[in-house]
């Protein structure tokens, strides 16, 4: 078979070596159009990344602890609403109100019962130390809740706080005479 | 707690509208409207108008109230009680002229005329000063009827004696005639042509005692001429009969000893005698003649022994004026009484005893009719005393009899050809006391459970196992009574009720009254079984030769004790069967349960009130110990009454809830006494509350410008008492009419403090540990109430828990009251409007004057009369209290201050309950599996 000695076409040299660079063109990209990185500029901007995104652990724990006190004073936010939520419902049994003061209880007390668990995530050798006052804050806010829902419940005479509600447990005096009309005998 | 504070208001808002429902009037409550002991010649059956077809029973009783009863069913169709205050020995008379459309009454000083049908009074002609004597209508004037109103004649004694004509119609004098002899006016009768007026007269040289009659002109009243009969009279009590209205009227009389009869034709001058048919003393002759001018002139002449009884039949001849024997009635063993009844110009006798009733001609002696008479356990023991008797009689025939009796049980009783249509308990009309009873089965369950309280854990347990095992032997019959029970609360209950009922009752609604009576009758009644009668007995045969004025009777678990002045020792009756107790065969409870405290015992002596320290043992009637206080009232004032507290009170909370939950504590001391006293001269009644333990003072009040001469009523309960008085009508006095005061006692005025004693839980009035003892302080309130009260008392339930009801008793109106506490509670705010913490409490603003609302009516349209005392006692269900209202009548009912809220009313369906209930299952089958395929379905099937 004769050889053809002619060079290829420029278009079959350029399909079979791409240009490994773009090439150089006067032409500014579309706008909108992000060049993809080369493997190179990959590489690089990695390097700068992980640079960026070296967090001592005192950060971390700093991080962590605003967190977790976030976490504390959250049932303090909610306090004025439920407070005027109880004001507005009035002072009699209703089966609303019933409600409302049963779930005043029960948040707080199963948040404090869940408090190692809603605190885990902020654990940390670190942080342990810290975290005992952020608990504190934590069931002290849970019990102003419940306080609240037990000025509820003295709004709603259901606590025994008055001599009326031991009156029950208050005996007749004995008296040591008895004294009946002649005709009783 | 609030919630108490709710509850409280809540039963403020309904307590006021507490009324008797509907449905249960006429079941919860019963009524015995009473006449009393029918009189005889006072008792008999007449028709209402001309014309009609049904005949009434008009009685006029020995406590003189005129009464129309149904002899059909013995249902009271009307009566009229007279005036209060007449004298015991008021003489009274009733009679009724034929086809006449009113009945006359003469009771007292007045002689009233009454509308036969309803009661209503026609007329009334009253002479003050006078008592009438006698009373006739005149039926026949110079032969002829007077059709439309009949004349009444009276004779009245007094300054003189005087014999008026009354007008029929209007009541007015037509003549008077004035008789001032001196002569003891004796009866009146009348001829058909002739008013003969007969007097006993003494002449004043000494000798025998002369019947004298005078006759009269019917006309002008002038007297025609004057008659002594030659025959001597000891006394009017032996005068034994003066017919009247007859064409030949008659007069009788017997000798002091009973042993002659004399009889004169009223208007002839001789005196035909008969002996006394009769070997034994009689004790008693009564002449028996029709009363109508048409009839016969046959008269019955009836001898009672102390063992039998026996009657001649008489025959007047009027144109010889001669009385012959006709037949003989012969002599029978036991009691018995006879009656006359006419049909036409035929006179009939039936002869009325325990067992039997014969009828008789008056013409000859063969017997026309024979019944006997079922017996009944109403009339045991019991014979007929006298009666009245209606025939239905033709051609010698007599078809039926019907004959209402009084027997000596003080029943009154319709026997119609022997068959007893009705009963009437007339013997209660006069209750003077009356007491609650327990039975003693209750008891021995309760003492059980007593028993059991007091072991230990283990060994109590093993009581009741053994218990109940040895109550298994009730099971079968329990079991087999199951079925019936059921049925009998599904439908509708029977009202019979029996010993055995009351032991059964689970509501406790079953109690037995035991009732006193004036007659020296001890009677039970079954309050739940609408009023039954359970026993009746006569308290002379349990103890003979006494006469009981007043019996005083107490209640013990199975027995009662009675108690009467004229009666030395005690009587002790078995409370289940009313027979008499000895000592021997019963086991005597302490009066009053002192557990080891100090008896103290009160009474008055000589005008004050003295407390003594412990009652002497020994022999013989009951001794006081020690005097340790006296209480004279102030300026010489009278006790008029004293209330204390009753021993059996229970109080279910010692203090009262204000609205802030606040407590103020209540008084509570059971040994208070409130003491009423009355000041005639000044018009002034003091109330004093004593400590009757020390006899101290806790509190004093007085009204000035009170009637003292009306009742003044009083109680005391719990924490407070009440008291209501009447003001005197003088123009200058601020206010007038009837007051009720209510008055509240507390520990202390300030809440949550329990005075000078503190918490300390003893307390002595006569060793006080802290000085002084502690006196209450009092709040009181009165009112002005639109009606005199004669009576108050409380409700009592099982715990006190339930809000309490002032039972008040309303003569003028004829009715029982119970006014709710929160009415009338002493704590109410004046002049201004509640506070909520108040409303809560359920206190509204003082008003002045309570207007007694027809709600709290307990006898809704029954009218009680001459109600003496109201007792109240517990029932088995702590919401309802039972009521006995006694006196003249017997009234009895159930009440629910705070509503039954412990038992279903009247109203709950429980068939549809039921029904409900055997639906749902019905449907829970049908849809089961329906169900149970869907959720299979859910689970298995392909979602598509």
């Amino acid at each position: 078979m004769a050889v053809d000695a002619s060079p290829p076409p420029q278009w079959v040299t350029d399909l079979n070596s791409t240009p490994t660079s773009k090439p150089k063109s006067s032409f500014p990209d579309p706008p909108g159009y992000t060049a993809p990185l080369s493997a190179k500029q990959r590489s690089q901007s990695s390097k700068n990344a992980a640079v960026r995104q070296a967090p001592t652990t005192e950060e971390m724990d700093t991080l962590k602890m605003k967190k977790a006190w976030e976490l504390a004073i959250a049932p303090a936010k909610q306090l004025p609403m439920n407070a005027i939520g109880m004001y507005m419902t009035g002072n009699s049994l209703q089966i609303f109100s019933i409600f409302m003061v049963f779930t005043l209880f029960k948040t707080p007390v199963m948040a404090v019962l869940a408090l190692q668990r809603t605190f885990a995530p902020f654990e940390t050798p670190g942080t342990s130390g810290r975290m005992i006052g952020v608990k504190l804050v934590y069931v002290l806010m849970n019990l102003m809740m419940l306080g609240l829902g037990v000025w509820k419940v003295n709004k709603m005479g259901l606590l025994p706080t008055t001599r009326s509600d031991w009156l029950a447990w208050e005996g007749e005096r004995t008296w040591s005479e008895r004294a009946v009309p002649r005709e009783w005998l | 707690m609030r919630l108490h504070a709710a509850v409280l208001a809540l039963a403020a808002t309904v307590a006021p509208v507490a009324a008797v429902f509907e449905d249960d009037a006429y079941h919860i409550d019963f009524h015995h409207a009473l006449v009393g002991i029918p009189k005889r010649a006072s008792t008999f059956f007449q028709k209402p108008y001309a014309g009609s077809k049904a005949s009434l029973l008009y009685s006029l009783s020995a406590n003189h109230t005129l009464g129309a009863i149904n002899p059909k069913d013995g249902a009271l169709v009307w009566r009229q009680v007279p005036p209060s205050g007449l004298p015991s020995a008021t003489k009274s008379s009733l009679r009724a002229g034929e086809d006449q459309d009113t009945v006359v009454s003469a009771v007292g000083d007045r002689i009233t005329a009454w509308s036969a049908a309803d009661g209503r009074l026609v007329w009334e002609h009253r002479v003050p000063g006078a008592i009438v004597e006698d009373l006739e209508i005149l039926e026949q004037e110079d032969g002829i009827t007077n059709a439309e109103a009949k004349d009444a004649i009276i004779l009245l004694s007094g300054a003189t004696s005087v014999v008026q004509r009354l007008d029929g119609k209007t009541g007015r004098v037509k003549w008077t005639y004035t008789d001032s002899s001196g002569d003891t006016p004796s009866q009146v009768s009348s001829s058909p042509t002739t008013i003969f007026y007969v007097s006993l007269h003494t002449p004043l040289l000494g000798g025998w005692t002369k019947l004298k009659i005078t006759a009269l002109s019917p006309i002008t009243g002038r007297s025609i001429e004057h008659v002594t009969l030659n025959s001597e009279v000891d006394s009017s009590d032996d005068i034994i009969f003066a017919g009247a209205n007859t064409a030949a009227p008659l007069l009788a009389w017997t000798d002091k000893s009973k042993k002659t009869l004399k009889v004169n034709i009223i208007g002839t001058k001789g005196v035909s005698s008969f002996d006394v048919p009769s070997t034994e003393p009689v004790t008693k002759v009564v002449l028996h003649a029709p009363n109508r001018v048409n009839s016969l002139s046959h008269v019955l002449v009836e001898y009672q022994t102390e063992t039998g009884h026996s009657a001649v039949v008489y025959h007047v001849d009027l144109m010889k004026s001669t009385i012959s024997k006709a037949y003989d009635l012969p002599y029978l063993s036991g009691k018995g009484t006879f009656t006359t009844s006419t049909a036409d110009a035929n006179v009939y006798f039936t002869r009325v005893t325990e067992n039997e009733i014969t009828l008789v001609s008056s013409a000859s002696h063969g017997v026309l009719g024979r019944w006997p008479v079922q017996s009944s356990p109403q009339l045991a023991g019991s014979y007929p005393v006298h009666g009245v008797a209606e025939v239905a009689a033709k051609d010698n025939t007599a078809s039926a009899v019907r004959c209402a009796v009084i027997f000596s049980n003080g029943e009154f009783a319709l026997v119609r050809n022997g068959e007893l249509v009705w009963t009437r308990p007339e013997y209660l009309s006069g209750a003077v006391s009356a007491v609650w009873t327990e039975l003693p089965e209750t008891e021995a369950l309760a003492a059980e459970l007593q028993v059991e309280s007091h072991q230990n854990v283990v060994a109590a347990y093993i009581h009741r196992v053994r218990r109940h095992v040895r109550d298994l032997e009730y099971f079968p019959a329990w079991l087999q009574s199951l079925p019936q029970r059921l049925l009998g609360n599904l439908g509708s209950k029977k009202d019979d009720a029996t010993i055995e009922d009351i032991q059964h009752d689970t509501f406790g609604y079953h109690k037995l009254a035991v009732l006193a009576t004036d007659t020296g009758r001890l009677v039970a009644l079954d309050v739940g079984a609408k009023g039954k009668v359970m026993w009746n007995v006569d308290l002379s045969k349990l103890a003979p030769g006494v006469h009981f004025s007043r019996p005083a009777l107490r209640s013990f678990p199975g027995y009662v004790e009675i108690k009467d002045k004229n009666m030395p020792g005690t009587l002790y009756v078995n409370a289940t069967t009313g027979n008499s107790l000895t000592l021997t065969d019963m086991t005597l409870e302490p009066h009053v349960p002192v557990d080891g405290k100090n008896l103290i015992v009160f009474d008055l002596v000589d005008g004050d009130l003295q407390g003594f320290l412990g009652v002497k043992a020994g022999p013989g009637p009951m001794g006081l110990g020690e005097p340790v206080w006296t209480f004279t009232p102030p300026d010489h004032e009278r006790i008029v009454t004293y209330t204390a507290r009753p021993t059996d009170d229970p109080v279910a909370s010692i203090g009262v809830v204000l609205g802030d939950r606040r407590v103020l504590y209540k008084y509570l001391n059971p040994n208070l006494v409130l003491v009423t006293t009355a000041l005639d001269a000044a018009r002034r009644i003091s109330i004093y509350l004593l400590d009757s333990a020390s006899g101290q003072l806790l509190y004093a009040v007085s009204h000035d410008g009170v009637d003292t001469s009306r009742p003044l009523p009083s109680t005391i309960t719990e924490n407070w008492f009440s008291y209501s008085f009447t003001r005197i009508a003088s123009p200058n006095a601020q206010s007038r009419g009837y007051e009720l005061v209510v008055g509240d006692l507390f520990e202390s005025a300030i809440p949550d403090d329990r005075g000078p004693l503190g918490p300390s839980s003893n307390s002595s009035s006569i060793l006080p540990v802290k000085g002084d003892s502690a006196k209450p302080h009092v709040l009181t309130q009165s009112y002005h109430i639109t009606e005199e009260i004669s009576h108050m008392t409380v409700t009592r339930t099982k715990q006190g828990i339930t809000s309490r009801e002032l039972l008040v008793t309303l003569p003028s109106s004829h009715s029982i009251y119970g006014i709710p506490r929160m009415v009338i509670d002493p704590r109410r705010p004046v002049g201004r409007d509640p506070t909520a913490n108040e409303q809560a409490e359920g206190l509204s603003r003082y008003m002045p004057a309570i207007l007694f609302d027809p709600k709290w009516s307990l006898n809704h349209k029954y009218e009680v009369f001459g109600i003496q005392d109201v007792i109240t006692t517990p029932s088995g269900l702590e919401s309802t209290s039972l009521v006995l209202a006694y006196g003249f009548d017997v009234f009895g009912t159930r009440v629910s201050p705070s509503f039954a809220f412990d038992s279903l009313g009247k109203g709950f369906n429980k068939v549809q309950m039921l029904l409900t209930v055997a639906g749902l299952f019905v449907g829970v089958l049908f849809v089961a599996p329906l169900v149970s395929r869907k959720q299979i379905n859910s689970l298995w099937a392909v979602a598509s």
